[in-house]
């Protein structure tokens, strides 16, 4: 018999979509706080607030996922993520219209993840998952997410001038 | 003190020869108490004029002489041919002393303790005990109470002496309380002129034995009535209890009962008390016989402690300081006077802590230094250049991460100096240099900053040839207009290298730029200064250490900023007005012109700024630069947490710090906030 | 003002030891080879101080302190003199002789101005 793997996943909304992480991802669930803002950074890093006394910083996934920037409401909450970033586990959180639930999936029930011309970066999804209510949930990927490459294409659009004359000098 | 030197000499040569006289006169009258008194006054002399005048051999030989002569003198000791052989010899020994001229010390010091051998085996065979060479060791008899009584009789003033001067000696031994004693003073008819009519009692608390307090009447024991007495260990002032019975008072005597009593008493109790403790610890430590053998044996001066219990300290001590700056804010909003005292001296408590705890971090850069000497004796030796290697101030100590993140930086810019910056010995002594270049590591502490320069005595760097290789190599534009300093600053572009061939030590790869680099990661900077034929420096700044600042708190729309006060020059206040008006980013201020950051414009901050800002002058290089902030908060105790990777290219930050009501403030590397916010010209 | 002290040896040496110790403790010095050139030395001159060794030439320091004891003007100056362990029975004959107290040879500058501090300050 093949082997079935579960994994544990906890749900949240991003607009209109359900998404999902591996809880072995989530660290907690924070209610929203002071952001500080760091100047120069892209938009999407929304800045960086104190987790019980380290820094720890924070990402409008929306905004990585090219929808529109967050609006900060009652529901409005961070999920703190410890991710791989160039083979190091960092922490980061990221702000998300709601958590929903924490299921159990059978590897068996995950779907691939769509093709071309679906409406998200097919390459942060690792499958797809449909709940009792007909719902699909998209499981991310959130290493990838955070991955050195993405960071680089998404670079800021505030881009320093010393590294803009750098270019221009090469 | 020459002079009296020269002096001496000439008095003790005169009495070496009356040795001579006297010892040739004592051979033919052996035991004539007459020469041997002579003789003893002769070494008597010469012990003493050597100790005055710094002769301390003489001094201490001569010792041993009279002590012999002394027993001579007292009849224990009977002149033999040998002591008279001994004697003659000395007088040779002391004039060859006399006369060195410090090329013989070695065989004075020989022939000594030949002749010490037989006047101790001269001594010995008496059974003699004998007084040892110098002082005998003082005793501290430690902490004592006396009573000592003082009454001079009437005549005392009349050879000179002042008794109050003996008073005031007394007193200056330790604590004490005086008693004077006014009543036998007469009728003024009958007052005789200089005689002494009033005395003293003295409380004494002193660590000087009874024989010193002795000494200090030691000319009046005969002109005065004296009494000392011991009243108890210790210092009874300290003595709860008995203060109203130490009270000075005129003529009335101290009552000596009461305070013996009652001193003994009091010590009685400790005694016991210090006993139960004993005894309670005895109990525990039982069987520990050879723990507590050792403990007495050797006090410890140091430990090794694992690293991992540093860093878990260094945290603890890091969330302290925040966990302080909390207690102030509180302390400061609720008004409240004694919290704030409360909140004030645990800050200067924590604050102690933190400099204690972060000490303990340091290690000396003579840790490095050892592996650099045999670098550069290696590389000097495999490129066939002589080349001498100093380290100063090895003694200067850095953050164990630091010193790690340094190390490797250091060896590029050693191996660098060796490759590139030293000559062949041929090519040395053709510019007229000495054939053995050298390359001096010297640290030192500037502030909050430990300064570590590289500096080689080489051909140093060509500014022209540094220029024409950037535009060769497309890093500068063919017409850019650069001073030597700014050409020479262009070997920290990445992937530059002025050397002519390739060598394994220091090709391609470990370029300036890496340099740069890794000191940035520890938040230090590199500069370089090169004269073309006389050497080049380079040199590295670098934060003590690396996780606590002091810093100042400022505020820009609603995000605080801190500012490491070690950077900051000035702080000017300004009319908006007066930034919006100033023409390409240079301000007037008190008919100075400063070039300024407007960090709203830069961080591209939103919404209207105050009528009033802060220009806070940083120090960038050897130039005041300002920078322009909503307002000022005040000085901040910071500690400096990673921002992390993510936000790794915004590394115009060195990092954040939590503020006491959990905020998070921005901590600025203003350098980098300049070179950034800089185009190439500006400056 | 600075306290004058006239000090009386026969050994070169030490009065020039005793001259440069006491001026660097901020004395005024004067020196005297023996008894006799002592008292020509004193001569209505203020001295708060004689320091003066035991045996010399001419006039010796007993015979000083008796002449200074004896004569007015200078008869309550204190005198210290200068003496070896050795010599107690010479302790007692100055003391007789009016001597305020001493100081044993060999001394080093601290031990000498202990002494001073006793019957001067």
């Amino acid at each position: 018999m093949e082997q079935e793997t579960t994994g544990s996943y906890i749900s949240f909304v991003l607009g209109e979509e359900y998404f999902a992480i591996n809880v072995a991802q989530v660290l907690n669930i924070l209610q929203l706080v002071q952001i500080t803002k760091v100047p120069t950074a892209p938009d999407y890093m929304k800045g960086v607030i104190n987790l019980r006394g380290t820094v720890l910083p924070i990402i409008d996934i929306r905004m990585k996922f090219g929808m529109e920037p967050i609006e900060y409401k009652r529901d409005t909450v961070i999920l703190v993520l410890n991710v791989e970033i160039d083979g190091e586990i960092v922490n980061a959180g990221i702000l998300v219209d709601a958590v929903k639930e924490v299921f159990e999936i059978q590897s068996a029930d995950i779907l691939p993840p769509p093709g071309i011309g679906s409406k998200y970066k097919s390459k942060f999804i690792e499958g797809i998952f449909k709940m009792n209510d007909e719902k699909f949930v998209m499981l991310l990927d959130i290493d990838k997410v955070f991955s050195t490459d993405e960071l680089v294409m998404m670079k800021d659009t505030t881009e320093s001038p010393e590294s803009k004359q750098a270019e221009t000098i090469e | 003190m020459d002079n009296f030197q020269k002096k001496f000499l000439d008095e003790a040569s005169d009495l070496v020869s009356q040795l001579e006289q006297a010892l040739l006169t004592l051979e033919q009258d052996m035991g004539n108490p007459e020469l041997v008194d002579s003789i003893f006054r002769i070494m008597h002399s010469l012990k003493g004029g050597g100790g005055m005048f710094g002769f301390d051999n003489i001094s201490n030989y001569t010792h041993r002489l009279e002590n012999m002569y002394d027993l001579v003198r007292q009849k224990k000791l009977k002149v033999t041919r040998e002591m008279l052989d001994i004697t003659f010899e000395s007088a040779d020994h002391i004039s060859s002393m006399l006369n060195d001229d410090g090329s013989k010390t070695e065989e004075i010091k020989k022939n000594e303790e030949i002749l010490n051998s037989r006047i101790e085996a001269i001594l010995d065979g008496d059974s003699m005990s004998v007084v040892t060479v110098g002082d005998s060791v003082e005793v501290k008899p430690g902490l004592a109470s006396y009573y000592v009584k003082v009454k001079p009789y009437e005549h005392i003033q009349r050879n000179g002496t002042n008794p109050l001067l003996l008073i005031d000696e007394l007193v200056g031994l330790g604590r004490a309380k005086v008693n004077i004693f006014y009543s036998n003073i007469p009728d003024f008819e009958s007052l005789v002129f200089d005689d002494t009519y009033i005395w003293w009692e003295v409380i004494l608390a002193t660590e000087s034995d009874i024989d010193a307090i002795k000494d200090v009447f030691i000319f009046v024991e005969d002109d005065c009535e004296i009494v000392i007495k011991k009243l108890a260990d210790g210092d009874v002032f300290s003595f709860d209890g008995i203060e109203p019975l130490l009270q000075c008072s005129h003529d009335f005597p101290f009552d000596l009962e009461k305070i013996t009593s009652l001193a003994n008493t009091i010590q009685a109790l400790e005694k016991a008390k210090t006993e139960t403790a004993q005894a309670a610890a005895a109990k525990e430590d039982k069987g520990d016989e050879h723990i507590k053998k050792f403990a007495k044996e050797s006090t410890i001066s140091g430990i090794r402690v694992a690293s991992e219990k540093i860093d878990s300290l260094m945290n603890l001590v890091s969330e302290l300081i925040t966990t302080q700056a909390g207690l102030n804010l509180y302390a400061d909003r609720a008004k409240n006077a004694e919290l704030t005292r409360i909140a004030e001296g645990l800050e200067n408590i924590s604050r102690q802590l933190r400099d204690t705890a972060f000490s303990i971090t340091l290690i000396p850069i003579d840790y490095l230094v050892v592996r650099f000497r045999r670098l550069v004796r290696d590389l000097s030796r495999e490129v066939g250049k002589e080349i001498e290697f100093e380290a100063r101030g090895a003694e200067v100590e850095l953050d164990k991460s630091l010193i790690e993140g340094i190390s490797e930086p250091l060896m590029h810019i050693l191996r660098n100096s060796v490759d590139h910056g030293i000559e062949t010995a041929a090519e040395r002594k053709a510019a007229g240099k000495s054939p053995t270049g050298k390359i001096t590591l010297s640290a030192y502490y500037s502030g909050s900053q430990v300064i570590i320069a590289v500096t080689d005595d080489g051909q140093g760097m060509n500014p022209e040839k540094i220029r024409r290789k950037a535009i060769e190599k497309g890093l500068v534009a063919p017409d850019a207009q650069m001073s030597d300093k700014e050409a020479i600053d262009l070997i920290f572009m990445p992937g530059f290298s002025t050397s002519e061939k390739v060598t394994n030590i220091s090709g391609r790869g470990v370029g300036m730029d890496v340099v740069k680099r890794k000191v940035s990661d520890i938040r230090g900077t590199v500069s370089v200064s090169s004269e073309l034929g006389e050497g080049t420096t380079i040199t590295i700044s670098l934060p003590l250490t690396l996780s606590i600042i002091d810093g100042m708190l400022v505020r820009i729309a609603d995000v605080d900023y801190i500012i490491p006060l070690s950077v900051i020059d000035t702080i000017f206040a300004v009319e908006h007005e007066k930034i919006v008006s100033s023409f390409q980013n240079v301000i007037n201020i008190e008919g100075v012109q400063y070039p300024f950051y407007y960090l709203r414009d830069e961080f591209a901050i939103p919404g209207d700024a105050p009528e009033r800002e802060e220009i806070i002058m940083v120090k960038y290089e050897d130039r005041k630069i300002g920078i322009v902030v909503d307002n000022i908060t005040g000085e901040y105790q910071a500690v400096l947490k990673p921002l992390g990777k993510l936000y790794r290219n915004q590394d115009i930050f060195s990092g954040a710090s939590i503020l006491g009501d959990g905020t998070v403030a921005l901590v600025l590397d203003t350098h980098k906030v300049i070179n950034q916010f800089t185009r190439y010209n500006d400056l | 003002m600075a306290k004058t002290i006239l000090i009386v040896d026969d050994s070169e040496s030490i009065r020039e030891v005793v001259n440069f110790t006491l001026q660097t403790a901020g004395f005024e010095v004067y020196a005297a080879g023996n008894g006799k050139e002592a008292v020509e030395l004193l001569d209505g001159r203020v001295i708060d101080l004689v320091i003066t060794d035991l045996h010399m030439p001419e006039m010796d320091g007993i015979e000083l302190i008796k002449y200074i004891r004896a004569t007015a003007g200078y008869n309550r100056v204190p005198i210290l003199f200068l003496t070896t362990e050795s010599q107690l029975a010479k302790k007692i004959e100055a003391k007789d002789a009016g001597a305020t107290g001493w100081i044993i040879k060999p001394f080093v500058p601290a031990k000498l101005l202990a002494a001073i501090s006793k019957v001067i300050r």
